[in-house]
């Protein structure tokens, strides 16, 4: 086999995780000699998408190299499958779990890039469309109502009283028009700062616009708010759901939301990996980085290069180091600052038709569905967070036919947020499952990373080692990573920067057509 | 393509994810080039340029639409995930017939496939370069018919060494690898086997037309069947798999630039 250590790098990418398969892709036009390690002998990282045998193995990896992954407490539970036809798992390679489910907006800043990059035809994005809010104790055994999450869609509903449509409409004008690009406008800023100051969400919707308490949990399930009502910031909140109405329709009637085929941001590592290597990038897997050793001269100096120790024995030296605090040698990470939730992952055995109905007519069949359980649903008191279930049907790709795939996921660390999510995946399955529903297979975790409601810190470079921060726990794709892999490749280009627009190639197919 | 059928439009089209494995410089990408250009690059540089490539393959009943994966040099340092061809319908594996450890690849390669990759897929064997041998002769015939041929059967193909010799047509005959021991070990593991030169052009198409014969109807049906069982999308009450994809825009021309350019 050939030696690395022959090479002078440019940069050394650590990890294929969603924020180093970027910014793999956004170098894959460089001409710089990229070499990119991961020391799992998988893609994707935190974004990783595995079939159940891979996930086992994963949990071992998880639970023997603590403090070496953004990952804690994993354990896989076998449900208690009857052998009734069709309540079986399926085998291993049928499925395809994602680590880090997240659906992707249409105004995301990730889908031009990734349209601008020229990777798009690569991948399959497929429609979110309906959220769901668990309201236990109402009429007969129908728990999950449809949140109206749009102006149609509150007109339709026939759970919301005259009085109550009015207040809503009124909010909803408030907060402005969805207009094309409302969301970034940085300008708008100031004013919504002004006008809703530092309330929590409960607090500008009552005092500012009676909109009855009933409808709170709902408005929070659109800007996927990870804290309860009380707890969330009207500021935040308030942005988050422009967000979700002016990313309505612009793919397509009736969804405003995406998901990545065959696993999701896995996907899109796969491809900014692919991306580089055609490029001309070196791919190692199953190696990392041991030790780095910081030039003693001048860093200044353009030829100066760190020397890392590869888990290979390799010896490379290199002039960029880039990765997040769990592709580093522990040396060399920052203290961790990071947030934790409880996840889980559940395949079940019915394919819940009823909560992916058309959401327009023409539009494409939505594959995921949002539900949310308000804590006060789950018997919880009334600021207790709320438990997310995206669920995602076999047409994701993800598991076969007849079953789903349920990503739960609670701002509950540890055992108690474990068995909320539990709870809130019993109520669905009871709800929407039909008679022969049942957990078949299950894998919860620990994730640590970053909260939505905190904004990312620049990626931090000392020396030309570019530290990546912790990855987003959004369940949103969160567009301040594209920043983080932005303000890598300005550091990494220097100069050169300007002479290239990021992200911005022309098709490589081209070269072979006529 | 030379099978063309002409009446296309009413018939179903469907894609299918098209990886392909192999050692490195066996003709890969060549044999790629090839199908989806109908062109030859001598000497060609290992895989830079393309990794994803598209080809319509118009059979009698459907059309077939190969996205093919080429393995952008991944294989290197054996550096290519289960997740490269775990959604794959198809996959070529191939092997240089001048070269018997590339054969040795290609079985670990289906050995892999047969392990990791759908249940359902579909595998060729193909052993390239076959204008280094003797047999190239035999083919020339048909590689006229593809108007590509080229007369000297051994000037120089990618990375190998051995043609660097004269080219002696007595003497010329460069296999290593017999059709028996190849095809006999395809039969047993079921899979599709042909002998080809990208450079000649010979059984190239041939590969993919069998490749598209040979996928299930059930598979098509439900997009790139992960394994996904056979009785079908019970969620899209018995529409075309494909109601599920979005467009980004720039995918069909018709829809080409549509909502991105916010």
């Amino acid at each position: 086999m050939e030696s690395l250590a022959d090479t002078p790098w440019d940069v050394t990418i650590s990890g294929t995780g969603l924020a180093q398969s970027l910014l793999a892709l956004a170098l894959s036009r460089s001409g710089k000699n990229v070499l990119h390690v991961d020391r799992n002998p998988y893609y994707g990282g935190a974004e990783a998408a595995f079939s159940l045998q891979e996930a086992e193995e994963w949990v071992n990896r998880v639970n023997s190299e603590t403090g070496d992954h953004p990952f804690e407490d994993a354990s896989v539970r076998l449900g208690d499958g009857s052998p009734e036809a069709g309540t079986q798992l399926s085998s291993s390679r049928a499925y395809t779990l994602s680590l880090s489910p997240q659906l992707i907006y249409a105004r995301s800043q990730l889908l031009p890039t990734l349209v601008s990059s020229k990777v798009h035809r690569q991948l399959e994005f497929q429609a979110v469309g309906s959220w769901w809010i668990h309201r236990p104790g109402d009429s007969g055994d129908k728990r999950l109502y449809r949140v109206p999450g749009s102006r149609e869609d509150i007109f339709a509903d026939d759970m919301i009283s005259v009085k109550s449509k009015r207040t809503l409409m009124r909010f909803i004008r408030h907060i402005g028009p969805p207009q094309l690009g409302a969301v970034e406008a940085e300008g708008e800023g100031s004013s919504l700062e002004e006008d809703v100051g530092d309330a929590s969400l409960t607090e500008y919707l009552t005092s500012k616009f009676k909109v009855p308490e009933e409808l709170h949990a709902p408005l929070l399930s659109l800007c996927l708010s990870q804290a309860s009502p009380q707890q969330t910031s009207a500021q935040f909140a308030v942005t988050r759901i422009k967000r979700h109405l002016a990313s309505l329709g612009v793919y397509g009637s009736g969804f405003g939301s995406l998901a990545v085929k065959w696993g999701g941001g896995s996907e899109i590592s796969q491809v900014g990996c692919r991306a580089l290597a055609v490029g001309g990038g070196v791919y190692v897997l199953n190696t990392g980085i041991q030790s780095l050793e910081l030039p003693a001269e001048d860093t200044t100096n353009e030829d100066s290069r760190i020397q890392l120790l590869l888990s290979n024995d390799e010896v490379i030296k290199t002039k960029f180091v880039v990765g997040s605090n769990w592709d580093i040698p522990e040396a060399a990470r920052l203290s961790c600052d990071c947030d934790r939730v409880a996840r889980s992952i559940s395949v079940v055995s019915s394919s819940l038709e009823s909560l992916f109905p058309a959401t327009a007519e023409g539009g494409p069949v939505p594959v995921g569905a949002v539900v949310a359980f308000p804590g006060a649903s789950l018997g919880r008191a009334d600021d207790s967070p709320p438990v997310y279930i995206l669920v995602h049907s076999s047409e994701t790709g993800e598991c076969p036919t007849g079953q789903c795939v349920l990503y739960g996921s609670i701002n509950m660390p540890g055992s108690d947020g474990q068995a909320l999510i539990d709870l809130a995946v019993q109520q669905l399955l009871e709800s929407a499952g039909g008679p022969n529903a049942q957990v078949l297979w299950s894998l919860r975790y620990t994730q640590l990373g970053r909260a939505e409601t905190r904004s990312a810190q620049p990626a931090n470079p000392v020396e030309r080692l570019i530290r990546l921060p912790p990855p987003s726990l959004d369940l949103a794709f969160d567009d301040a990573l594209i920043d983080t892999v932005k303000d890598a490749w300005q550091a990494i280009m220097g100069d050169e920067a300007t002479d290239h627009e990021f992200m911005t190639f022309e098709d490589r197919e081209g070269a072979y057509e006529e | 393509m030379s099978e063309s059928t002409g009446a296309n439009t009413a018939k179903p089209s469907s894609s299918v994810k098209l990886v392909l494995l192999g050692e490195a410089a066996v003709g890969k990408s060549s044999l790629v080039l090839r199908f989806v250009n109908n062109d030859f690059q001598e000497n060609k540089e290992p895989t830079i340029g393309a990794a994803f490539l598209t080809q319509k393959c118009s059979l009698p009943t459907r059309t077939i639409k190969f996205e093919i994966w080429d393995t952008a040099g991944q294989e290197r340092f054996a550096s290519l995930a289960p997740m490269y061809y775990r959604n794959a319908q198809a996959a070529l594996v191939v092997y240089d017939v001048t070269k018997p450890s590339s054969l040795t690849k290609a079985k670990h390669w289906v050995a892999e496939l047969q392990r990791q990759a759908s249940p359902g897929i579909v595998i060729a064997l193909v052993g390239n370069k076959l204008d280094l041998t003797n047999d190239a002769n035999e083919a020339a015939g048909e590689a006229q018919a593809e108007g590509e041929h080229e007369p000297s059967p051994a000037d120089g193909d990618e990375a190998t060494e051995e043609t660097q010799e004269e080219p002696d047509v007595s003497n010329g005959d460069a296999r290593k690898v017999p059709t028996r021991e190849a095809s006999a070990y395809a039969e047993d593991e079921g899979l599709l086997f042909f002998e080809t030169s990208a450079k000649t052009g010979h059984n190239v198409v041939d590969v993919f037309t069998a490749i598209a014969n040979a996928i299930p109807e059930s598979s098509l049906k439900s997009g790139r069947g992960a394994g996904a069982g056979t009785g079908q999308t019970s969620l899209s009450g018995g529409r075309p798999a494909e109601d599920s994809r979005v467009n980004l825009g720039e995918r069909g021309a018709a829809t080409a630039k549509e909502g991105c350019a916010c």
